[in-house]
């Protein structure tokens, strides 16, 4: 039926458009495959899609085998690490990762190249919780702020052992960090406190903290909070602190699980609360600080349930571990093909808040394009071109 | 040490003992004939005439009239005003920062430096006048190792980062005699990495500019002066990471100022300009990068001001005007790297009034060359400070 509405474009809005290209399947959307495609890119945006010999008037026409939107990396993490990650205390939600990323890291480019054109960034899981992640495009200006799509829409913590490790208990010589919380006990009861504090803290103003207005926003749902949870042990306490928010009355937390490896194991959790989850890259067995075992089959399970799975690379920089290769190890796992697409564009998009521009291959949005030699995610296939808002940024294509 | 809890304690009295009114009041006048007098703005004067009275340039031209009873020297050389370096620790090592604390907007480097350091002799013998003492701006910090979890290095810490976030006010300071020519000259502000601690807040990009962003939503003291305009600012970045951050920061903020210790930051002069900043480059040394030389001819182009660090005693006095050379080779107009040297050093410091530039009513801080002053075979045979000679021989 889509298809069908698609015909209906007219070819002619072909002219006069600054990019014209062509594949033998179009996948526009999860489930809208259109062979024989065009898409006529006009500035930053997609102008029209359509079926049938390109008619460009006269101007160049790149002809590939298959073209999907641009792919949105769930967890993309291209940042310095502990320089963008306030240490001197343990929660810190006034805090921007944003401010702490460098435009001219080749992290950047590694994306695009793979044809990953969106990413999330988080702080890295040295705080309990570290601040606000971005999203924002891997490629043109030389700022951060004019690639940034939504500065706020999420809030980024961590469950497990990586926010407590850092600290020791005051003996000897202190030090800015002999302090809670030293295990994951400390780093539950810093959550709670947080919570419990910032709702407090509107009636109790001793009770407020640098940030205590950003958790209440959180509380209220204004912005998603994402939880870097790698075991089951972690993802679990991770629902509970959702339900007992709900429970206590302070709020619904719009939680979604990041590095979520183990969340096979009881996914009945995540289906009863409603909560996403952003799966690391694939592995032989155990994967992550943690050594959680993620099982290739892992994201199958989890889109069997009815749970909204989104992929990333988590900022693993190997060719192995792009984003379209996650797409062919969660397919190889049981995962459908248009499943697998919808978990590297279409769902990671909806989780960001970032639908309206990016995520699929449709007039109006955002003209990012991949390029692709053959089926995408397969093996064999390579990404031959990459285009960004508008502009061909990645071109290995053949003469 | 004597010296500086002495000049404390001297300045906690009210008494200034450094900074006088005006230059220090030479005997008679002096009239110097050099075969090249260079202004400062490109322009030279062949067989220029420069009258001195009362620590200033009373004249300066071709047929300048020599009073009766004015000392002459005759120079068969070149003439310019003296060489500005940007930022200095000359007499000041090891006192210009508080590792206990890393705001101290209060702090003065004024209180830092030994006006009779050995330091300054350098200086003069290489035709510096005038020395911007600043706070450190040193290398990034040794990162800790990431380590398994609960292991530690037990009394192993990075307790405070190696350069303050807020350093104080840096002091404009007259070679030879030590004088204040502006106690608070610019004030510092570090975007660098090494002004994150290990083990003290902030150790974070974020986390620097949030208490930044906090110290100047309501400023008081050397903040509400810069925030005023009243104050420049020195914004210390490194990377062009951080020079982003710092060019974004000032204009939040409204500040005016120049951008410091980025080596690449002519890469970046069209953000720059636009923010109205300058820029202090990196001074030389042998190691330093033709993509860094070739960064600063970018900063001409694009109509940003700019001077030169030295910093000595680390690096050789010699390295200012090799610098500026160094660059000349990578495409920079050699009168647009004189003047950084000296007028435009002076114009960045709000200064060019007063120094910088050999013309009538500028403080007398006069160097005669051997030869053409950016050829590196010329050496100072005079330098006059304040109308007093401070270095050379029978002139």
């Amino acid at each position: 039926m889509i298809v069908l509405a698609l015909l209906a474009l007219a070819a002619p809005a072909q002219r006069g458009a600054d990019l014209v290209v062509h594949a033998d399947r179009l996948y526009a959307a999860p489930g809208t495959v259109i062979e024989d495609g065009v898409v006529a890119l006009a500035g930053e945006k997609i102008a029209t899609i359509a079926r049938g010999a390109p008619d460009s008037g006269g101007s160049d026409v790149i002809h590939v085998a298959a073209i999907t939107a641009g792919m949105i990396d769930a967890s993309g993490r291209v940042t310095p690490g502990q320089l963008a990650v306030e240490q001197s205390r343990e929660v810190t939600p006034n805090v921007a990762v944003a401010v702490g990323l460098d435009v001219y890291d080749v992290g950047w480019a590694r994306h695009l190249e793979s044809g990953v054109t969106t990413v999330f960034v988080a702080p890295d899981s040295y705080n309990v919780i570290g601040g606000f992640g971005i999203v924002l495009k891997t490629g043109g200006p030389e700022s951060i702020e004019a690639r940034t799509l939504r500065a706020d829409a999420a809030v980024c913590g961590a469950i497990g052992g990586r926010p407590s490790s850092g600290n020791s208990p005051a003996s000897g010589t202190p030090r800015m960090k002999s302090r809670r919380p030293t295990t994951r006990m400390g780093v539950e009861w810093e959550w709670r406190k947080a919570f419990y504090d910032a709702e407090a803290s509107e009636r109790v103003p001793e009770r407020a903290f640098p940030g205590s207005d950003v958790l209440r926003a959180v509380l209220r749902g204004e912005h998603a909070l994402v939880v870097e949870a790698w075991t089951t042990q972690d993802i679990r306490t991770a629902v509970f602190l959702k339900e007992e928010m709900e429970r206590e009355g302070l709020g619904d937390l719009r939680l979604v699980i990041d590095a979520g490896a183990e969340a096979w194991k009881e996914p009945q959790l995540l289906v009863r609360t409603g909560t996403p989850v952003v799966l690391p890259p694939f592995g032989d067995g155990r994967v992550g600080p943690e050594r959680a075992f993620h099982a290739w089959n892992t994201a199958k399970l989890l889109r069997d349930a009815g749970l909204d799975v989104a992929l990333s690379s988590h900022g693993a920089e190997s060719p192995a571990t792009t984003l379209g290769m996650q797409a062919g190890y969660a397919m190889r796992g049981g995962l459908s093909f248009d499943e697998a697409l919808a978990a590297v564009t279409t769902t990671p998009a909806r989780l960001l808040g970032v639908a309206d521009r990016v995520g699929t291959v449709e007039a109006g949005k955002d003209a990012d394009l991949v390029l692709w030699s053959g089926t995408p995610f397969e093996p064999s296939s390579r990404v031959l071109g990459v285009v960004l808002d508008g502009e061909l940024v990645v071109d290995e294509l053949p003469d | 040490m004597l010296a500086n809890t002495l000049l404390f304690a001297l300045a906690s009295t009210g008494t200034d003992p450094v900074a006088l009114p005006s230059p220090v009041r030479a005997e008679g006048e002096l009239a110097i004939r050099a075969a090249v007098v260079h202004v400062g703005d490109g322009k030279r004067i062949a067989d220029g005439t420069v009258l001195v009275r009362a620590g200033r340039i009373a004249a300066v031209g071709a047929g300048i009239a020599v009073p009766d009873g004015a000392a002459v020297i005759e120079h068969d050389g070149h003439l310019s005003a003296g060489l500005i370096a940007m930022r200095d620790y000359s007499g000041s090592a090891g006192e210009g920062a508080d590792s206990t604390r890393p705001v101290l907007p209060a702090a003065e480097l004024a209180y830092a430096y030994d006006p009779e350091h050995p330091d300054f002799e350098r200086l003069a013998r290489a035709g510096i006048t005038s020395v911007v003492i600043a706070p450190p701006f040193s290398a990034p910090p040794v990162q800790m190792p990431e380590l398994p979890e609960g292991f530690f290095f037990p009394g192993f810490s990075f307790e405070t980062p190696s350069a303050p976030l807020v350093g104080g006010s840096t002091a404009l300071v007259k070679v030879g005699s030590g004088r204040l020519v502006q106690r608070r000259a610019q004030l510092h502000l570090s975007f660098s990495e090494s002004a994150l601690g290990q083990d003290a807040a902030p150790t974070s990009y974020p986390g620097a500019l949030a208490l930044l962003d906090e110290l100047f939503a309501n400023p008081s003291g050397a903040l509400a002066d810069a925030k005023s305009g009243r104050l420049a600012v020195v914004l210390y970045a490194g990377s062009n990471q951080e020079v982003q951050r710092a060019v974004a920061f000032a204009q939040r903020h409204g500040l005016k100022g120049a951008i410091a210790g980025a080596p690449r930051a002519g890469e970046l002069a069209k953000a720059i300009q636009a923010a109205g900043l300058g820029v202090i480059c990196a001074p030389f040394s042998p190691g330093i990068e033709t993509r860094a030389l070739r960064a600063v001819a970018e900063l001409a182009e694009a109509g940003v001001p700019f001077g030169f660090a030295l910093d000595a005693p680390e690096r050789d006095p010699e390295s200012l005007r090799l610098g500026a050379a160094a660059c000349v080779r990578e495409g920079l107009d050699p009168d647009v790297a004189w003047a950084a040297l000296t007028s435009s050093a002076a114009s960045l410091l709000g200064a060019a009034a007063e120094i910088g530039s050999v013309a009538a009513g500028r403080q007398a801080d006069l160097v005669l060359w051997s030869g053409p002053p950016l050829d590196l075979g010329s050496t100072p045979v005079a330098v006059y400070v304040d109308g007093q000679k401070i270095h050379g021989g029978a002139q």
